[in-house]
This record gives C-alpha cells, structure tokens and sequence, in this order.
C-alpha cells in the first residue's frame, strides 16, 4: 500500500536558494531595472469617503521628467477575483471609498521627479459620511459605498441551516452564548508588492510581480487592460512572503502595465509599507455571536453562529471568505447541527481579504475558546471534551465535507502529553496557565473561482542528456519552498539527486498551468500533477532499459541515479545512460501531468466551499505568565503536534508551523491597525503596527504526528494554514487558566488584562 | 515619500564643525546617526537647508571614566558602544541596560545619545536614566562650553534648552556614592524595539544605616510632554525608612505626579496605574544592587 521508505522524502533539506536570500543576493521584482525604465506612483485619496469632482493632472504633466499621468477613466474595467461579481477599478472612478484609495499614477524618469509630480496634482472631492464601523455602515440612512450594490453596506448575506439547531440548543445540557471580536489585522509580508511592466514592439506585456498568483494576475490585467491574455505573460521573480496579501491582482501591476503602455517604456510600481497597508487584504474584523451546547457527556450539540464581518471598502476575496467561515464551522469536531448566519459589510476602510487560514482563525479562536469554558462548567477537562468530539480518522460532515484522512486525535494527544497539559491546567500558581486548542485547515479546493473544469495544476519534465532533469510547474514559490517540494518529489520519483532537478516555475508562459499559491493546494495539486509527469517518464524510460539490462520493464526501479531489477542487483544501468539511448531511438523525452480535484458540493448556497482533496490537522498547547500589576501577557512555553500527512521536508514543515504560531500570537497579543475617526490609518508603519520581534518568540516545540494519507503524493497534506488556527484560542485559554478571566476581544492588551483584573476584584470584594 | 532637497556638509575636525554652524547654524542641522532626523525629514515634518554630519567626528567619540569627574560619554558616541562598554557597564549599568533596549542592533549602531536626547521626545530611552544620575550636560558654544544639569535641558515637547549656534557636547555622570544605584524600568507592548509606552529612570541613595533614604531620583518617561523628575515625590521621600510605607508613598506620588495623555501607545488610566509599579519594582532593583555591591565590599 503505502510506499513509505524514501530516501529524499522525508529529509531535512535546505532550500536552494536560502544563502543567496540570506546574503541580499536573490533578485527580487524591485531589484529588476530595465533601460529607460520609468519609476511610476500612485497618488492616494485623502478622505476616506467621498464623490470626486476633479482631477487636474496639467500641472503634473508638464514638470519635466514626467512620461505618464493616468487617471481612473483611462482604465474603466473593472475586476476582482470573483469575476461574476467585479468591484475594483485600477484607479478610482468617481468616488473614493477609503483612505489611501489610489487616484492617480505618474510614470517619471526617477523617485524624487515622480513624487513631485503627485503633488502637482489637484483633486477636488465632495465628502461623504466616514463609515469605520460596519453598524454604522449598516444603518438605514447611510450613503451606500457602491450605488449599484443591492442591499445598500452589506456586501453579502449567507445563511446555512443544518440539522436542527433549536431543538438541540433546547435539549442541550448546558448552552453557552458569548460574542467575539477580532482585530484589523495586515499578514505584514516582507517585501512590499513590486510589479514591472513592459511592452515590445509586438505589443506583448511583460510583468514582472511579487504575485502569489499569476495565473489570477494574467486573467484580471487582461480583463483590465483589454487585451488578450495570450499577449501578457507574468512572471514571478524571488518573492518575499504573500500570506494571502498577493493573491489577487493589487493597483501597482494594473497601474505599471497601464503607465507603461501609456508612456511605451518600461515602468516599475513598488509600494511602501504605508501603500501595502492601503492595499491590505487583511483578515476581517468580525463580530460573532455565537450559540453552543453540549450533552452531559460533553459532546457537542449544536453550533449557532451569527457574525458581521467588516470588509472594507470593496469586494475582493470577500464573498468566497464568507462561506469559508461557514465551512470552518464543520470541523475538526463532530457536530450535526450547525447554523450559519453572517453578512459581509463595506465600510471606508483598505479592503480586507484573505489571509493565512482565512475563514477558519475568526471561528476557531471562539469555539475553542467556548469549549474549554463549556468544559469547565461540567467539570471535565478540555482535553478530554475536546477529544471525545473530535473526529476519527474519516468523516463526513453535514455540510457534505469528505475528509478522507484524519490523525487529529494523535495530535490531542501527543500536544498534551509533549506539554504536560494535564499536570499543568488548574494546578499552576496565580498568574500562570495553560491552553489548549485544536483547528485543521484545507489542502487545496475543489474549485477554480471561476467557472471551469480544467486541471488545477499541471507540470511537465523533460529529461536531457545535455541540460538534465528540467521540471516546469506553473506553481509559484512565494517563499513557502514548492519549488523545494516539487524538486523533492521529482527526484524522489526518478531516483536522481534533489539537487539536479532544476525548476522553472511561476511563468504563466514558460510553465504549464497551475491556479497559484493559495489554499495550501501547490504541495498536494502540483505535487500530484509531477508526480503524474515522472510516472509517465519512467513508463517511457524502463522499456528502453529494459531491453539494455534484459529484464521485464515492470520488475525495473530507479534510484540511486541507476535503473535497476527489484530482483537482480546486478542488472543494472546508470540512469543517465538509459535516458541517452532513449533519446537515440526516439528523441525528446519529456512527460507532463495533471491534478483536477475531486468534485464535491452541497445543495446549497456556498456549497461549493470548504471541500478538499485532504485535511491538515493540528493541536497546541500554549503557557502564558501573566504579569498581574501590568497586565502583561508573556507567552512562555509552546508545544504543537501537527497531522501535516508525510512531512516532505520536515525542516520546512517546523518554519511553516513556527511561522503561523508567531503571526498568530502577533494578532493574539499585539497586532491591530488603528484608524482614526475620519479613516485614516494611525499606525501605517512597522513601528506602530507591532508584530512580534524575537524577543517576545517563545521557545516552539513542533512535533509531526505519524501520519501518511495514502490518496496524497508522498502521503502529504497542508502545513502551512492548519498551524495557525489554534494559536490565539490557545494563548488566550492560557490566559484564562492563569487568571480566571475569559476575554473575548483581540488584541489583548495589558490594558485589557489589567482593566479585567481590576474589576475581578471588584467583583469578588462584593460577593 | 521623499523630503525636501537639502545640502550636506561633513566636516573633518571639532573646529571645522563649530565655524561651519557658526556661520550656517540658522538653516542648518546637526546630523548624528540620523535615525530620528530622517524620519522626520522623510514624513515633511522639518525641511532643514542644510545637514551637517558630525557622526564621524573623533573628538566627539568615546567614553572615559574619572574617579573624582565620573563617566565622560562624547556625543558622537553611538548607543550600541554605550550598551557594550565596559566602564558604562560598571559604573553605569543601568544606562547599558537602557542603551540595550533603544531600537535594533541596527538602529544602536547608527544612533547617539545625543541624538536620542536632542531629539527630546517625552518616550525615549536613555533621558530617564540619565536623569536618574544627575548628568551634567556639557554643551559647546560659539567660542566656548557651558555646563547645564540634565533636569534643565527638557523645556517643552521636543523643544531643549540649547541655543542658537549651541550644541551637545558631551555627558558627564558623577561617580555613584556609597550605598546608591540606579534602576531603568521599561513598558512596551513587545519586548524590543519598542517606542516605550512608559519609562522611568530610579536613584536611590541610603544613610549610613543602610535603612533611611538620604536621596532618592524618580525620572518619568511617557508620562507628559517632557522626561521628568516627580519633585514633589522625591522630596517627601527623603528621610523615609525603607519599607512598605515608603514603596507605596513611592508609588502613590509618581502616579500623582504623572500627567498622561492617551495615545497611540496606552491610555492616561493605563499609566498612572502601572507608573506606580515601575516605581516600586525599580526601587526595588536599586535595593538588589546596593545590597549586592555591600556584599562585595
Ligand atoms: C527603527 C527605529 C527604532 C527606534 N527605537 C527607539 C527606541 O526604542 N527608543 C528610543 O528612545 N528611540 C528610538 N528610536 C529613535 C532614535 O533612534 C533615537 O532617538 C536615537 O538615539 C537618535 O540618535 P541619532 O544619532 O540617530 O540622532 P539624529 O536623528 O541624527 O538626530 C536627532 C536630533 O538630534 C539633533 N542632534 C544630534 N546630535 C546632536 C548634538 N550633538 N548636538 C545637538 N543636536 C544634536 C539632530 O539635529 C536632530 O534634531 C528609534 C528609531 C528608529 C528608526
């Protein structure tokens, strides 16, 4: 059955391009300068509402140095990643709807002559009320952000009803309700977007971008631009970090192309930090009112959810993000009555969007946080609750969710075992606790966001006796490490080296198709699409060696860079050698392969959503100290076991999971982008908007439960997006552990902490 | 976003320095490490004519230590030289604790002390230690020198005692006397690079008895428009004996003296509650460390 003895698989390898990066080396999009290259700049609105009643770009356009000034109407299409559903314009048209929303571009021979530009230009505006907050925005008399949309602020509505969730809250045990908030959070990547555009004689676009999704990327400039994709290729240099930011097109690729064909030179857009909190895609804010009983048992009876979600100024992500949190209801815990009801909001605020675990980090840090109280109240320990709920190694939701392998209830129990979480939870002094939460997440979906049943990924490998082992995937490394992970696969599969598997990846031109990096999908999708290639390669291969080596093709392996009998060791050839005297005979040998999804929906709106070819699983433990006269929070220890399937590189899989436990305890502790009044961001820098430094990093243990899902290449799942689900629930149930107080509210400041303490003591001085 | 165009100017000696901002002083600007100086000129708040760089200047570098004069520290000096050194370590600890905490290792080795002073923001580092040691600061003058307490040079937010044409020169700490130290508390969110959401710089000095204070400094950062010392508190403490009576009047008059804003960083009520921890908790260290160099001697 499973073939689990490997021998690339499985090791810890360092990426081929980590001291290049680590020395300033790797080319990065802002790094690209072309010849006569043009520098471009967006002018940002400064008000957050308002109808535009002029823009006056003559004075702009005649400082000298200037090639291009672009306006709004001069790119009227408009997109976004739902096609049925398109919001966004490259520019604004008409009215600005958040704060920084950008206006106009100037393409100009440098910086300094560009930001000059900008300022020469003048903008008339009529204000409009300022909605931050999506009630607000809610209101019957509020001036809708988007005229034409139905229902005036709410973007979308969803409702799901499974099971029956009335008369399992009634003849429940116990019910609790308790609402939560998150934060305004930006995934803060490293490098800020950076595009370059250029077009040739033939009137073919080149862009270069820190994309995480070319493919998406190609359809919308084609959309935007007017042209067809079959003129723009996108490319994708060294990107540092996306985290869901880059998986949509943003206004610096659209404004490079339209300026570089505007002014017919080269044309590099690349923001600052203040420009990438403008474009944002950050994780909504949602309100949830939440519903939930349990038996006397302790199992789960029904979920009863109702959440508000603030989007932001426009569609974006949003609506696929609304189901997603549906979807996220369902899972990693038996539950059979489950009602959805939420409402996506636009308020003047940067567009919120996906982010690493999007549609499951809201949901799970309220539901686990309600089950350890849940737990409390009957007496039992959240780990024991949380176990007996949890799901076996297959399940079916009733949302029609298949999952086809699960070892969550390993990951329970190693994460207690490894932390000691039983010794520790009520028992430690005042001050200090323990947490425990559990999530999972999708690797990959079942469908494209557009209508079409096409491979979602697809790679294909040539093998030459001049230039080696070639493996072209559209998949796009965004810093995550595919092209690590496919090399891996490749060379594991024809027995050759990791290291001679050269890859050309997120080309849309010089790769074959893949979707993009989102979703977790590239490890299980690409992988399975390389796999499917070097599969077809050897079919082709071992015939030919066959005859060499005179033996059955069928009883021939390769490995060790040899093709060799399973039962005669000594009928054997150098693989190398094969591949020449196959390319003698029959010339190129080259293979491609595919991955579609398996489909599955639900009858029901947004049952498309949530379903996956494979589930990753993970559970933590977190151990705060709560300094009791501050209200500091201090993460001191962390454990966390994770069902990633067969860790491809476990070096990776730890910095994937120490990665999504350090962005998650930022938005846990720290993190919050504040705005004023009027809709201005108050923190667009990385001084004010605070992330975690090392110094606030506590030791993470990381530990991969034995796991492997036989329907996966190599037995693998997502790491990625799981490891970020449980971490604020489990920081914040520590909290609840060492001081008794349940807070519900991100960010948890020390003001927060110390205000609560305060009135616990005012509380328990009066009873 | 780009600032206004200005000249620059990098003078190769003290005396080239001084008659070049004689003469431009007017439109001109010190540069040291330029870590607050280019923020400022980046987000338009200043547009200066003209930068003169003194960050290389040898006779404004270095640190020195003198029984009977103390711990000279040039202004050139950058802050990842002070947080290292080991005269500052031993006779200044808490300063190369303070030193430690400003910014990056990035940031440490471009900035100065005198920038981080200069630049007087109610929240930085090292002021409140610095008051805490009663430095005496040494400022050069067209044609001369002058020397002006510490506790004198903060007259407003980000406005200093200095003159026209006037610049820093030097810090001089006096030694420590028998029996005293001084402690650095720091609240930030996170745990580095933080702009602190409160400070305090803490003197403690005690009688021959070893229980009675005979002196006693309390430098507040964060909790008004400049960093300073709660006279009052000091003044009523003098003369206490140590104990729980004089922790809590300790922490009772820094938080009564504290005159917070809400900002971005905390709230009013947030500090005037924790102010008063960080007073104790300092007090507290100054003790360690008395009871510590006792031990040794
Ligand atoms: C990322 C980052 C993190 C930071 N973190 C902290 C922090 O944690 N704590 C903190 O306190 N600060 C912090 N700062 C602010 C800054 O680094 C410090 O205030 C630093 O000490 C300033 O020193 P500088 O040499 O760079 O000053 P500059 O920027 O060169 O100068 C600052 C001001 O002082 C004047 N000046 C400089 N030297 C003299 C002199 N000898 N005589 C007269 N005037 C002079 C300049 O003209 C200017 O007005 C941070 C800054 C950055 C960019």
């Amino acid at each position: 059955m499973n073939q689990r003895k490997f021998s690339i698989i499985g090791t810890d390898k360092v990426r081929k391009e980590a001291p290049a990066k680590a020395r300033g080396e790797a080319i990065y999009t802002d790094d690209i300068k072309l010849p006569r290259m043009l520098i471009g700049k967006i002018k940002h609105s400064d008000c957050a509402h308002a109808r535009i009643i002029s823009i006056d770009t003559s004075e702009a356009e005649k400082l000298p140095g200037v090639k291009a000034v672009l306006v709004g109407s001069e790119a009227p299409n408009k997109y976004g990643i739902v096609p049925q559903a398109p919001t966004e314009t490259a520019l604004a048209i008409g009215k600005v709807r958040f704060h920084g929303e950008p206006v106009a571009a100037v393409a100009a021979v440098d910086e300094a002559t560009a930001d000059r530009a900008l300022d020469l230009i003048k903008i008339e505006y009529e204000l409009l009320p300022v909605y931050i907050d999506p009630h607000a925005a809610m209101a019957k008399d509020a001036v809708p952000l988007h005229e034409d949309n139905k229902y005036g602020n709410i973007a979308y509505m969803a409702k799901q009803d499974f099971g029956d969730v009335d008369k399992a809250l009634a003849e429940s045990h116990r019910v609790l309700e308790k609402t939560f908030k998150t934060s305004y959070v930006n995934h803060v990547f490293m490098e800020p977007h950076s595009c370059v555009a250029r077009f040739d004689d033939n009137g073919d676009l080149m862009m270069w971008s820190s994309t995480q999704v070319p493919h998406y990327l190609h359809t919308m400039a084609s959309q935007v631009l007017d042209m067809p994709m079959s003129k723009i290729q996108v490319t994708v240099p060294t990107v540092g970090g996306g985290f869901g930011g880059k998986g949509e097109a943003s206004n610096n690729e659209l404004v490079a192309a339209l300026l570089s064909r505007k002014s017919l030179r080269p044309v590099k857009v690349t923001y600052s930090r203040k420009e990438v909190f403008f474009q944002h895609r950050g994780r909504h804010p949602i309100e949830m009112k939440i519903r939930m009983g349990v038996d006397r048992e302790g199992y789960l009876t029904a979920i009863d959810y109702d959440g508000i979600m603030d989007g932001g100024a426009y569609g974006a992500w949003g609506i696929i993000i609304l189901f997603y949190t549906a979807a996220m209801l369902h899972l990693p815990y038996k539950i059979t009555n489950v009602r959805f009801n939420a409402k996506r909001i636009y308020t003047n605020k940067p567009t919120c969007g996906p982010m690493r675990g999007l549609g499951g980090v809201q949901p799970r840090f309220a539901l686990e946080s309600m089950m350890d109280d849940l737990a409390i109240m009957l007496g039992m320990s959240p780990y024991e609750l949380k176990l007996k709920n949890a799901i076996d190694g297959k399940h079916d939701t009733v949302s029609g969710v298949h999952v086809r392998h699960s070892e969550y209830k390993k990951c329970l129990t190693e994460v207690v075992n490894r932390s000691g979480y039983l010794e520790k939870h009520q028992k430690l002094p005042f001050g200090r606790g323990v947490g425990l939460a559990g999530g999972y997440y999708i690797s990959g979906t079942a469908y494209t966001l557009y209508m079409s049943y096409k491979p979602h990924s697809s790679a294909l490998i040539r093998l030459d006796t001049e230039s080696g082992v070639t493996l072209q995937c559209g998949a796009t490394d965004i810093g995550q490490g595919s092209n690590m992970v496919l090399a891996m696969m490749c060379a594991e599969k024809l027995g050759l080296p990791y290291e001679s598997v050269h890859v050309i990846s997120g080309d849309t031109k010089n790769a074959p198709f893949d979707l993009g990096s989102f979703a977790s999908r590239v490890t299980v999708a690409a992988g399975a699409a390389v796999c499917e290639a070097a599969d077809k390669l050897l079919a082709q291969l071992l015939p030919v060696a066959a005859v060499h080596i005179g033996c059955r093709a069928d009883q021939l392996l390769a490995g060790n860079g040899e093709i060799y009998s399973k039962f005669e060791k000594e009928l054997r050839m150098p693989f190398w050698d094969a591949v020449e005297k196959y390319i003698d005979a029959f010339g190129p040998l080259t293979a491609t392969g595919s991955y579609t999804p398996p489909r599955r929906t639900g009858e029901f709106k947004g049952g498309n959503v949530g379903h996956s070819p494979t589930y990753g699983f993970t559970a933590h433990v977190a151990e705060v100290e709560v300094d009791t006269e501050t209200g500091e929070v201090k993460v001191v220890g962390y454990n966390e076991a994770g069902d990633c399937g067969q860790p491809i590189n476990p070096l990776s899989v730890e910095g994937q999971v120490e990665g999504s436990i350090v962005m998650a305890m930022g938005q846990a502790l720290y993190e919050e982008i504040r705005l004023a009044p009027d809709g201005r961001i108050i923190n667009p820098n990385l001084h004010d908007y605070k992330v975690p430094t090392m110094r606030d990093i506590p030791h993470i243990k990381t530990y991969a439960v034995d796991s492997y899902d036989p329907d996966s290449p190599f037995g693998a799942k997502e790491a990625g997006e799981g490891p970020i689900q449980p971490t604020i629930p489990a920081i914040l149930n520590a909290v609840y552990d060492a001081i008794g107080v349940r807070f519900t509210e991100l960010p948890l400041t020390p003001e927060k902490v110390l205000q609560a303490l305060e009135e616990k003591k005012r509380q328990e001085g009066l009873s | 976003m780009h600032g206004e165009p200005f000249g620059y100017e990098k003078p190769a000696s003290l005396r080239e320095f001084e008659s070049l901002f004689a003469e431009r002083g007017e439109d001109a600007k010190i540069l040291a490490g330029g870590t607050d100086l280019f923020v400022l000129i980046k987000e338009r708040l200043l547009a200066p004519r003209l930068l003169i760089d003194i960050s290389d200047l040898p006779e404004l570098r270095g640190i020195s230590y003198d029984p009977g004069e103390g711990l000279t520290i040039m202004a050139g000096t950058k802050v990842a030289e002070i947080e290292r050194s080991a005269l500052v370590r031993e006779h200044a600890p808490a300063l190369a604790f303070a030193a430690a905490n400003l910014g990056s290792n990035q940031v440490r080795w471009m900035a100065t002390m005198a920038g981080n002073v200069c630049h007087a923001s109610p929240a930085a580092e090292t002021p409140p230690v610095l008051l805490a040691h009663g430095c005496e600061l040494v400022i050069g003058t067209p044609g001369g020198e002058r020397t002006l307490p510490i506790s004198e040079f903060f007259l407003a937010y980000r406005k200093t005692a200095l003159q026209a044409g006037e610049y820093l020169k030097a810090f001089r700490l006096p030694p420590l006397p028998a029996r005293s130290a001084v402690a650095y508390q720091l609240r930030g969110l996170r745990r580095a690079m933080e702009i602190d959401m409160l400070n305090m710089g803490i003197y403690l000095e005690l009688a021959a008895d070893g229980v009675t204070v005979s002196d006693i400094r309390l430098a507040m950062g964060s909790v008004g428009p400049v960093t300073y010392r709660a006279r009052g508190t000091e003044q009523r403490l003098k003369g206490m004996r140590l104990g729980e009576e004089f922790m809590a009047a300790a922490g009772a008059g820094v938080a009564e003296e504290a005159t917070p804003i809400d900002d971005m960083r905390a709230s009013a009520a947030y500090r005037n509650r924790v102010i008063g921890v960080l007073a104790r908790r300092g007090l507290e260290q100054c003790l360690e460390q008395i009871g510590k160099g006792r031990g040794e001697a």
